[in-house]
């Protein structure tokens, strides 16, 4: 296992990075819980519940029994279980707050059962539910915590609403799980293998990434994207493909994820690749060094799972690969000594 | 817009049956959707649209009308898994048909827009396959 010295974060891995691999013949979550582990890319383990578990929210006992002896065998540790609260599940209306309840609530209680801390909901899991579900996560002792995934930043009026929501309660059993798709320097470079595959111009492409790159809230910039794709002759298509680069793929300074401390409950290490560079492992579109010296900072000793997503633009890379480097890269900076402070 | 595209309808997706053309579609989202998710199949066969009313689909072993789905909130078609469009084009064993289909999938925790409506994901294949014979 790639672990860190005690006191600092601990690594891991979710199997949601291995995306495209679970689609290989042959493959099954025994196998790649085994070669995650196998690998030494522990020691915590996440997953997607409604991507790894079939059955999911209603297991059986067997099932239940055969995913915790897969997880056992491993000798890796739950980190946190992905759930979802589908709001939009049915045509036309969202659930209710009471549906929207029971909708998470069975999953957190299929969480404990597996034995997992923590769970991940979305944004959409708003102040109501989240207020319902502490008495559950406190009886069953499974942390709730809301991802902060890219276009969300601090400033979002519901994450705002969330961050007085935990402060005021002031509990540990709610709070946010960070993901630095939220907190990016660049544009991934692997968005230009599914760019190419769309028939995206590289033009375009080019275009997209530096407007992206300029200062300035990213909603203020849709209308020159779109102006400016339309002129290059981008149909309505591809003009979606590069609104999702803005989309999936946040600004915000990664200094401001102290400010969501200390309601962190978990850390999703989200990142589109590794690469070695003249000064060792880098991360062209992630600033680890500036997310690491905020983890350590605030003294954070939960998980950080490495959430490898470059499949969701190229297959031309391994994901077992990738998460070995970001967590050699990691390991490196987290135990580096302090950076002398400036002022 | 990714790998996964490639693969909502594989080399051998095609199946010719009785009553028709078997199309076993693959997802291209990464999680289990519910069925109502399978917001739009806009599917053209060897040039002739087919109306959505007069496809049935089977997933996890249960056929439904394609209207059915909608109200299929409880069940969930799970990542790895084909659902199967029975689609009712004449056919026979090693028949090439072409295949068009824009598969929107309805993301139902993703909402956007001020009236919070779910993402839809599309996804569009144009592919010429052979059709295997039905296994007895």
């Amino acid at each position: 296992m790639t672990d860190t010295a005690p006191g600092l974060p601990r690594l891991g891995t979710t199997l949601f990075s291995l995306t495209l691999e679970q689609r290989r013949p042959g493959r099954d979550l025994a196998s790649l819980v085994a070669e995650v582990a196998a690998r030494d890319l522990g020691p915590g383990l996440e997953m997607v519940a409604f991507q790894s578990l079939r059955g999911w929210p209603r297991l059986d006992d067997d099932a239940v029994r055969e995913v915790r002896g897969v997880i056992d065998a491993s000798g890796l540790t739950p980190s946190c279980l992905a759930i979802n609260l589908d709001l939009g599940l049915y045509p036309g209306r969202l659930l209710s707050d009471d549906e929207a309840y029971e909708y998470v609530a069975v999953q957190v209680r299929g969480a404990a059962a597996l034995g997992f801390p923590a769970v991940r909901v979305g944004i959409e899991c708003g102040p109501e539910i989240m207020t319902r579900l502490l008495p559950l996560a406190e009886q069953l002792g499974v942390k709730v915590g809301v991802e902060i995934h890219a276009p969300l930043t601090i400033e979002a009026p519901p994450v705002a609403a969330l961050k007085e929501l935990f402060t005021r309660l002031d509990t540990p059993w709610l709070g946010f799980i960070p993901d630095m798709s939220a907190s990016m320097r660049a544009v991934p470079d692997a968005v230009d293998d599914a760019h190419r595959v769309a028939g995206i111009s590289p033009e375009l492409t080019a275009l997209t990434k530096e407007l992206w790159a300029e200062p300035g809230p990213t909603m203020a910039k849709f209308p020159e994207l779109e102006r400016r794709a339309a002129e290059a002759g981008a149909t309505p298509a591809q003009l979606g493909n590069l609104r999702m680069l803005f989309t999936m793929h946040g600004r915000m300074a990664p200094e401001r994820w102290a400010e969501f401390f200390p309601h962190v409950v978990h850390v999703h290490g989200k990142f589109y690749g590794i690469v070695d560079g003249p000064d060792g492992l880098t991360d062209p579109s992630i600033d680890w060094p500036a997310v690491a010296r905020v983890l350590r900072e605030q003294g954070y000793t939960g998980f950080v799972s490495s959430e490898y997503e470059a499949h969701a633009y190229s297959d031309r890379y391994s994901a077992f690969d990738q998460i070995r480097s970001q967590h050699d890269m990691l390991k490196r900076l987290l135990e580096a000594e302090p950076a002398v402070a400036a002022r | 817009m990714g790998p996964l595209d490639d693969q909502v309808v594989r080399a051998d997706s095609l199946t010719a049956t009785a009553d028709g053309l078997d199309i076993a579609v693959y997802s291209h989202w990464y999680r289990a959707l519910p069925l109502p998710s399978l917001a739009r199949v806009d599917l053209t066969v060897d040039g002739r649209r087919i109306d959505p009313a007069e496809l049935s689909v089977t997933v996890n072993g249960t056929r439904h009308p394609f209207s059915g789905l909608a109200e299929a909130g409880d069940e969930y078609w799970f990542t790895t898994d084909p659902l199967v469009l029975h689609v009712p084009v004449e056919t026979a064993p090693g028949r090439e048909h072409r295949v068009q289909l824009l598969l929107g999938l309805s993301i139902p925790y993703i909402l956007t827009g001020p009236d919070r409506v779910p993402l839809v994901a599309p996804s569009a294949t144009d592919k010429t396959l052979t059709a295997a014979g039905a296994r007895t």
